[in-house]
């Protein structure tokens, strides 16, 4: 094998009928779409060697994301604007290129380097901002906001950043600011259903991933 | 024709399991202008996705008929138990994975019947995409209920509710019965007669256009058709050489159950076993030459980045060119990080050579035989000889050449077999794990795996009863003591389930009452052990007045008219009775290649045989 690999970073939007397929299963989606372009893929050595290949943070079942993140590697260096031309091709309708990056393989991983995620929650339409305003004020006022998660009681206040409402009557949208790292991951949707919503009648869209300062 | 409420489906969706069974959008999907084209087909395969959608058959009909600019081809699945609750609740009428267009809004429904198991759930998606279920309820309005697949060798149980069958290979006359639908549809034609003139066709089955004459006891006395022109027997089709296959396959998004690029590199067998439905009715033997077969992994594997392909045939060590091509496949794709499986493998050292040639390409996992049946005398009976020495040789090389997992494949209820014969499955399971420890120690794994044997339509066992289930009950018990402590794995067959296979593989047109009962009484996936549809099956029997033993454990005499003899499949009644007589004299019919038996193929089909080597007919 060559010695060093080259790092290649995707920004890209998840969204329509592939916000219904899962995080291991994007994952395979993304290992298929690679192999179709015919890129020099770097591999894992070892025993059974496979595709290497990091998703930044697992996207909840359902929800649109517009700037997810992925590396793969590659054994050679390539001009980017054939490596995005040749994804593009591969990529099903749904996966979006947004950006494509070469990055040093001194930076640390995105799983490790990942600090928080913020979020567009358009709520349902029949929802009063004001009303909301309140509710939302006096759940943010407790100590802690207990959520059971299967046999886990996790701190929901805890994993809360920043959240706000805004939009027009009618058009009411949330924006919500969530810790995302291996060890503590806020999920929009428990905020929702604390606030007496239905998450499947809101339209959540995680909109930007927050790294590290490299 | 308008989608149904994507927005409603959406809310739904979050709710149910694995919710990418149901929404496409998969690489490679075809998605085209529903204003801008003249036949839309929906392709149903009446199971959840996971198991359906890496059907070949579906995906050869989904290629060939979205290949032609004025049809569009989508996709239907059963839904799982959670999303057919919410789709019933809500109101939302079963839909397509392409354009979620109502199945109601197709013109053609072409449902797929590989096994029996699946008729409930065809029933089912049929009522769930508000259709009515019986093919004299429904009008032009209704789309045409097409169905093909290897079941429908017998259409018969599934006559009350299917407009027309495809009998045999569907490629070729798929679009000859689109075509002539679309000019009846475009002339308005009744309903009825588009049937006549579609029952016109070689290889299609218009059960609506027969009659059948019952005797006292419940036997057929006769099939005749019901009007002037239907033909009083329908052949089946075949394509003379295997036709492009298709390399752009779906890529799924969701794992399912093969998850890799089929390719099918041989259709039938040359072998000749007397219980094989499949061995029957796919004749005659076609491959696809070397040359095609590298093509068609180059440009599926390009096409969908799958990191695993399965070469499929019925009998793969039978391909004439089978070491040219695993040696043509190593030498060009090693490279390239795939795993190659070649299942359904021969009991021979050749077999174990085969796979050595595909090196470090071949899946982990063990190796897998056949024999079917362990002593010589049962061996003899079905036309499945093997050579003690030759087994053990066999399996000998397997363990010497690095497996350490060796599956064997046997079947219980066979004609004629006595508690010896089963006795032998375990006493055989016991030499290979000897062997294989001798080899290599402790770590060898034998698994035995038993089918219940049922005597299948078109097969020279197809007069036969089936086991009662006492019978199998205490052969499987002598399975289950005889492994007992041994170290070897066994698996079974529960015999309820059998039984309902029997009664829907061999029966007649009268059991669509049953099936139909049952199903309102709750029987839908049977196919999946798990949940007993028994007592909704038996309770259906009892409804409607008819005996299930009469299906299942009647000997039938030789001259009675049985309820799929309308259907041809090329090979003969006459030859069936021959391997029946053979049979039970314990003698042999040596592979057909060598010798041929007249079983009829070429009188049927010996005017499309091709004059090209390359693409070999396995008749002499």
């Amino acid at each position: 094998m060559n010695a060093e690999p080259i790092r290649v970073r995707v920004t890209y939007a998840k969204h329509g009928n592939l916000r219904f397929i899962g995080h291991l299963d994007l994952q395979r989606l993304f290992e298929r779409a690679l192999r179709r372009t015919n890129l020099p893929l770097r591999y894992t050595q070892g025993f059974s060697p496979h595709l290497r290949l990091n998703l930044a943070s697992a996207l909840p079942l359902g929800f649109i994301g517009i700037a997810e993140q992925m590396d793969f590697w590659l054994d050679e260096q390539l001009p980017l604007e054939e490596i995005s031309a040749r994804l593009w091709a591969a990529l099903p309708a749904e996966l979006i290129l947004k950006d494509l990056r070469f990055v040093s393989n001194q930076s640390p991983s995105l799983q490790a380097s990942l600090l928080s995620s913020d979020y567009e929650v358009i709520l349902p339409m029949e929802i009063d901002p004001s009303d909301l305003q309140g509710k939302l004020a006096a759940l943010l006022a407790r100590d802690t906001i207990p959520v059971q998660r299967r046999k886990k009681s996790v701190d929901l206040k805890s994993l809360i950043l920043d959240c706000g409402i805004s939009g027009i009557p009618a058009k009411p949208v949330m924006t919500i600011s969530m810790k995302s790292t291996p060890l503590e991951n806020g999920r929009p949707d428990e905020l929702l259903t604390l606030l007496s919503m239905d998450p499947a009648d809101c339209v959540i869209t995680r909109t930007k991933l927050n790294f590290l300062e490299e | 024709m308008k989608t149904i409420n994507l927005h409603q489906l959406e809310k739904i969706l979050y709710h149910v399991e694995k919710p990418g069974r149901y929404v496409g959008g998969e690489h490679n999907q075809v998605l085209k202008d529903w204003e801008s084209i003249q036949t839309c087909v929906c392709l149903v395969f009446p199971d959840i996705y996971d198991i359906g959608q890496p059907n070949l058959g579906l995906a050869i009909l989904y290629d060939i008929l979205n290949k032609q600019p004025d049809i569009l081809a989508e996709r239907s699945f059963a839904p799982w138990h959670d999303l057919e609750a919410r789709l019933r609740q809500d109101h939302i009428p079963l839909f397509s994975l392409e354009s979620k267009h109502p199945l109601s809004d197709f013109d053609v429904i072409g449902i797929s019947l590989p096994y029996e198991s699946l008729y409930t759930n065809a029933l089912n998606v049929l009522d769930l995409a508000g259709i009515p279920l019986l093919a004299t309820q429904r009008t032009e309005a209704h789309p045409l209920i097409i169905a093909g697949g290897q079941a429908c060798f017998n259409p018969e149980p599934m006559a009350d509710f299917i407009d027309a069958f495809v009998i045999g290979e569907a490629e070729e006359v798929a679009l000859e019965l689109l075509g002539s639908f679309e000019e009846c549809k475009r002339s308005k034609v009744s309903k009825q007669e588009t049937l006549l003139k579609l029952s016109q066709i070689p290889g299609v089955y218009v059960p609506s256009l027969y009659d059948i004459i019952y005797a006292q006891g419940g036997s057929i006395t006769r099939i005749i058709p019901a009007m002037q022109d239907v033909p009083p027997f329908v052949i089946k089709r075949i394509v003379p050489i295997l036709p492009p296959h298709p390399t752009h396959l779906i890529v799924p998004n969701i794992e399912t159950v093969h998850d890799r690029l089929s390719i099918e590199i041989m259709r039938g067998c040359t072998r000749g076993c007397r219980f094989c439905h499949a061995g029957i009715v796919n004749r005659p033997v076609r491959q696809r030459p070397v040359s095609e077969i590298l093509q068609i992994i180059e440009d599926g594997l390009a096409s969908t980045g799958y990191e695993e392909i399965g070469l499929l045939s019925l009998s793969s060590s039978d391909h004439t060119q089978i070491l040219e091509l695993t040696r043509a496949v190593y030498e060009k794709f090693h490279d390239r990080r795939i795993f190659v499986s070649l299942p359904s493998l021969r009991i021979a050292s050749f077999s174990v050579e085969l796979m050595d040639e595909l090196r470090d390409l071949r899946p982990g996992g063990g190796f897998t035989l056949a024999p079917e049946a362990a002593s010589p005398r049962m061996q003899a009976i079905i036309n499945k000889p093997l050579d003690n020495t030759v087994i053990e040789e066999t399996v000998r090389m397997i363990f010497e050449h690095g497996w350490l997992s060796l599956k064997l494949y046997y079947m219980i209820g066979l004609p004629g077999e006595t508690l010896e014969d089963v006795q032998a499955i375990v006493d055989a399971g016991k030499r290979v794990l000897a062997i294989g420890r001798q080899i290599r120690g402790n770590r060898v794994r034998v698994h035995l795996s038993v089918g219940n044997f049922i005597p299948k339509p078109h097969t020279p066992f197809q007069w036969y009863p089936l086991n009662s289930m006492d019978e199998l009950q205490t052969k499987l018990d002598l399975l289950k003591t005889g492994v007992y402590r041994t170290g070897i794995k066994l698996s079974y067959n529960i015999p309820e389930t059998t039984l309902l296979e029997a009664w829907l593989s061999r029966g007649d047109r009268r059991l669509g009452r049953v099936i139909h009962r049952a199903w309102q009484l709750g029987a839908k996936f049977d196919a999946w052990g798990e949940n007993d549809n028994m007592p909704f099956w038996r309770q259906a029997f009892t409804d409607c007045g008819l005996d299930p033993d009469f299906y299942a454990y009647r000997q039938r005499a030789v001259e009675e008219t049985l309820p799929w003899d309308h259907i041809h499949t090329g090979v003969t009644k006459k030859h069936l009775l021959r391997e029946l007589e053979f049979s039970q004299a314990g003698k042999t019919s040596p592979d057909c290649r060598q010798q041929c038996y007249a079983c009829g193929i070429l009188n049927t089909f010996g005017d499309k045989r091709p004059v090209s080597p390359l693409v070999y007919w396995g008749c002499p």
